[in-house]
């Protein structure tokens, strides 16, 4: 197992840098430039303004040399400073970072929460009626686009029952303690929503075809034989097994939980990571976008490594490298 | 505020109010006539909403965030929006476009039209009780023109600045290399406390996000992504905002700020077609705003590259207007709602002659044209060609408008039907913006929008200022145009500057360098409670008081 860990460790640096090479070149030869600011800029510099402002970023110097500096400086945990408003790159992200993982995090749990129980109601009972429905719901719920259900769930929540704020993290005057919670989790409710069907539908779809493909199989009709009830058979045993794809289902939708979600954060206003990412890229931010890539490609070879770690704890086969 | 924004693409636009009832024959060119002003395009007065009421806070919508409230380091509508409530200008441009005076009293002019003295007030003050004095000032300025400084709104205002210098605590000398015409609106300036800003790195200074206030109002709290709040300034000398509090909420999505301008936690907001469609869908009954709609000084142009073997004909390009259709744009696209232009100016600007007619619409006259210039299609493909080259280009317009697509395609069906081949591509907007100050296109779909009232031409239409010295994207060269351009900024007189503008104009008309499309109009939407609103050239933010004189009906 240890073997195994040192051996994924060390493989992950080499894939970290190279991401971070591709990302960078990919970013500075993209066209278009920070020079010009975005759509709502008052005023574009061009000839010798420009030409300070290219000096300034150090636009001037070779691809190579910047690249360089660059990594150089990252490797000591310094991302440099955001081209558009001077602030540490670092700063920006940490104040998006806790506002993205508790609307992703959040999502996540309430869809993990719901599609297992989901699943394996479906899954024990492989055709049923409640199998057949539940199935059809999902798959509708999947191809719904986001941006559209928020619209309809702002309508419905905000606009004609003036349930739910309709936008933001909290009122203007929030109150404090029992009333400041609740405030939040009013703001939280449709966002959530928005990030939970999709994953709910699918994590949902994922359980129920394993354990409807665990509950036929011999273990599960041994424990059976033994005298397990038909619920202990299919919680206790056949779910273990159908969450193994799950877990590596995870180490994919884990880093997601950074890169947030621009549709729904531009739609509820939210001030998270994704609207961050977003506005970088469309400034050509180079030293935000770069910050952020490189905290997504961690966050990725991270989860991806804890995912493969559970499944070879939770999996024999994989750990001895049986399996096929 | 400020001078234009050349190449900035006209996001708004399409009006989708239907109001048909003047359909306009195609052939006889609809001059842009005041008669195209129709109820709901009134000019509104503020002053005549009675006495203001104070009191109240005022919502109003950001799509974006500001990136810094220092106000040399501005780059974007955003920042002067929020910076209009906190920091004075030494002077600033009124609805009528009169300078008036904001921190400074007064600006005397030298004779020779090169040196101006501006003198501050004797009261303008800082929020921490110090006066706003000529350091400052000169502080500033140093700032601007500090090659590692990024100040785009202002670099370009005090590139010919010889010297600077203070006089006395409330003077301060500039020496210009050049007397120009439309210096005075390089005052419309911000001034930064140089006392807070010692032993800071500047760009990352402090107060970029804690700015010390000259102005009427001082911030309170900046929630990143979210809202900026701001109350009174107590220590501002002159006339109080009527608000207690400003509330700026950041909303980047147009439908949301819809909902929150029906839901009456907006107050206001600028509106894009599609904006004023879902408002109006909800009749007049619509809880929540009244529909402002008028004229200002934006225009929008199809940028032909005059250094392209293709448009570098003044034939072609005169062919080039005369195939698009811009009486049916009018009618069809803009529902009533733009002017057509002839020339680079809207024609509400004093540069714009009424009297020089737009070309027409006129496919026959426009093949006439291309075949004295050479162009026919001599291989039979259904394409004109000249010397074995066929007629064919890209027409490049900014993925986000959806008003510029839709002229391209116009255009670019004319065409097709005169055998030369337009291929509308659109392209997102930082690569988009490349392109064209690269000048590496050969048509782009561009808007202009009024940001000042200055009217000079030279920084994009004058020869010297080809990519990549300046703005003339096109690179269009004429030598009298050039000459016409130098005297124009050079003459003092308003009436002889105004002749001048005028000859210039026809020669626009006439070269086409670009094809000149229209003006539309500017949409607002505001709650109906609030009063003393005054529409201007330049837009109901951009002018003093603008919404410093807006004021809340207790209802």
């Amino acid at each position: 197992m240890t073997a195994y860990l040192l051996r994924r460790l060390a493989l992950a640096i080499p894939t970290l840098f190279g991401i971070t090479v591709v990302v960078f070149f990919l970013v500075h030869l993209a066209p278009g430039s920070p020079i010009s600011g975005g759509v709502d800029s008052l005023r574009r510099p061009t000839g010798r303004a420009a030409e300070e402002m290219r000096r300034l970023y150090g636009l001037d110097r070779p691809l190579p040399e910047r690249f360089a500096t660059w990594i150089s400086r990252a490797a000591r945990f310094d991302l440099g400073e955001s081209f558009v408003d001077h602030r540490p790159v670092s700063e920006r992200i940490g104040e998006a970072l806790p506002n993205t993982l508790l609307l992703n995090g959040l999502a996540l749990v309430l869809a993990l929460a719901i599609a297992i129980p989901l699943g394996v109601v479906a899954g024990g009972r492989p055709e049923s009626a409640f199998d057949r429905t539940s199935g059809a719901a999902l798959f509708a719920l999947y191809s719904m686009p986001t941006f559209w259900a928020a619209l309809l769930l702002q309508t419905l929540f905000s606009v004609r029952l003036r349930l739910l704020p309709l936008y933001g993290m909290e009122s203007d005057v929030a109150g404090s303690g029992f009333a400041g919670v609740a405030d939040r989790l009013a703001h939280l409710a449709l966002p959530v929503t928005c990030l939970t069907y999709g994953t709910l539908a699918f994590v949902a779809r994922l359980v129920r075809s394993g354990v409807a493909e665990a509950a036929s199989s011999d273990f599960v009709l041994a424990a059976r034989a033994r005298g397990a009830s038909r619920r202990r058979a299919l919680w206790t045993h056949a779910l273990p097994n159908a969450l193994l794809p799950v877990l590596t289902l995870l180490g994919l939708v884990l880093p997601a939980l950074l890169s947030g979600s621009v549709i729904v954060e531009k739609i509820f206003a939210w001030p998270g990571l994704g609207r961050l990412y977003f506005d970088s890229i469309l400034a050509r931010d180079y030293p935000m976008i770069l910050g952020l890539s490189l905290l997504t490609a961690v966050a990725t070879l991270a989860a991806t490594l804890l995912a493969d770690l559970a499944t070879a704890a939770a999996d024999p086969r994989v750990r001895d490298g049986a399996a096929p | 505020m400020r001078r234009a924004v050349a190449g900035v693409l006209l996001l708004a636009a399409i009006a989708c109010r239907a109001r048909q009832e003047s359909p306009a024959p195609t052939q006889t060119l609809s001059r842009p006539t005041p008669q195209a002003i129709e109820p709901g395009l009134e000019f509104l007065d503020g002053t005549k909403d009675g006495a203001p009421e104070a009191g109240g806070t005022l919502y109003r919508r950001l799509a974006g965030e500001p990136t810094t409230l220092n106000a040399v380091l501005q780059s974007g509508v955003f920042e002067a929006q929020v910076l209009q409530y906190i920091q004075r200008n030494l002077f600033d441009y009124d609805a009528k476009l009169n300078r008036v005076p904001g921190l400074a009293e007064s600006l005397e002019v030298s004779s020779d039209g090169r040196e101006y003295v501006v003198t501050l007030k004797a009261d303008a003050v800082w929020e921490d009780g110090k006066p706003v004095t000529s350091r400052d000032v000169l502080f500033t300025v140093e700032k601007i023109r500090d090659p590692k400084v990024p100040a785009p709104v202002f670099k370009s205002l005090f590139e010919d600045l010889d010297k600077a210098e203070v006089l006395d605590p409330r003077r301060v000398r500039f020496r210009f290399r050049q007397p120009y015409a439309f210096r005075a609106m390089a005052f419309v300036l911000p001034v930064l406390p140089e006392h807070r800003f010692a032993g800071q790195r500047f760009l990352s200074a402090r107060d970029n996000r804690a700015p010390l206030s000259d102005g009427p109002y001082r911030l309170v709290k900046w929630k990143t992504q979210e809202s900026l709040e701001l109350e009174r300034n107590p220590r501002y000398p002159w006339d109080k905002g009527n608000f207690d509090r400003i509330l700026f909420r950041i909303v980047p999505d147009n439908a949301t700020a819809v909902r929150l301008l029906t839901s009456g936690e907006l107050d206001e907001d600028q509106l894009d077609a599609s904006q004023k469609a879902k408002i109006e869908a909800m009749g007049p009954s619509a809880p929540c705003c009244r529909l402002v709609e008028f004229y200002n000084l934006d225009f929008n142009y199809i940028a032909l590259n005059n250094r392209s073997p293709l448009f570098s004909d003044a034939r072609v390009r005169r062919a080039m207007t005369m195939l698009l259709d811009r009486a049916s744009l009018v009618r069809d696209l803009y529902r009533g709602s733009a002017r057509i232009i002839s020339g680079p100016w809207a024609p509400d600007s004093p540069a714009y002659d009424a009297s020089v007619e737009p070309l027409p619409f006129n496919p026959e006259q426009a093949k006439k044209l291309l075949a004295e210039a050479g162009w026919g299609d001599t291989n039979g493909n259904g394409t004109l060609d000249r010397d074995g080259h066929e007629f064919e280009f890209d027409l490049v317009v900014s993925a986000g408008s959806d008003i510029g697509r839709q002229i391209d395609e116009m255009l670019s069906a004319e065409l097709a039907n005169v055998g030369v081949t337009a291929r509308v591509r659109q392209m997102e907007w930082s690569a988009f913006v490349a392109k064209v100050d690269a000048g590496e296109f050969d048509a782009a779909s561009l808007g202009w929008s009024s940001v000042d009232a200055n009217p000079d031409p030279y920084f994009y239409w004058h020869s010297s200022q080809c990519p990549p010295n300046g703005q003339n994207n096109g690179c269009y060269r004429s030598a009298e145009a050039d000459r016409l351009m130098e005297e124009a900024r050079t003459t003092l007189d308003a009436q002889k500057r105004k002749e001048t503008f005028h000859r210039l104009h026809r020669i626009f008309r006439d070269d086409a360098p670009a094809i000149f499309v229209v003006n539309p109009t500017q949409k607002y939407a505001l709650t109906k409670s609030v009063r003393g609103v005054t529409t201007s050239p330049l837009g109901l933010y951009g002018i003093w008081p603008g919404p410093l004189g807006w004021w809340k009906k207790a209802s």
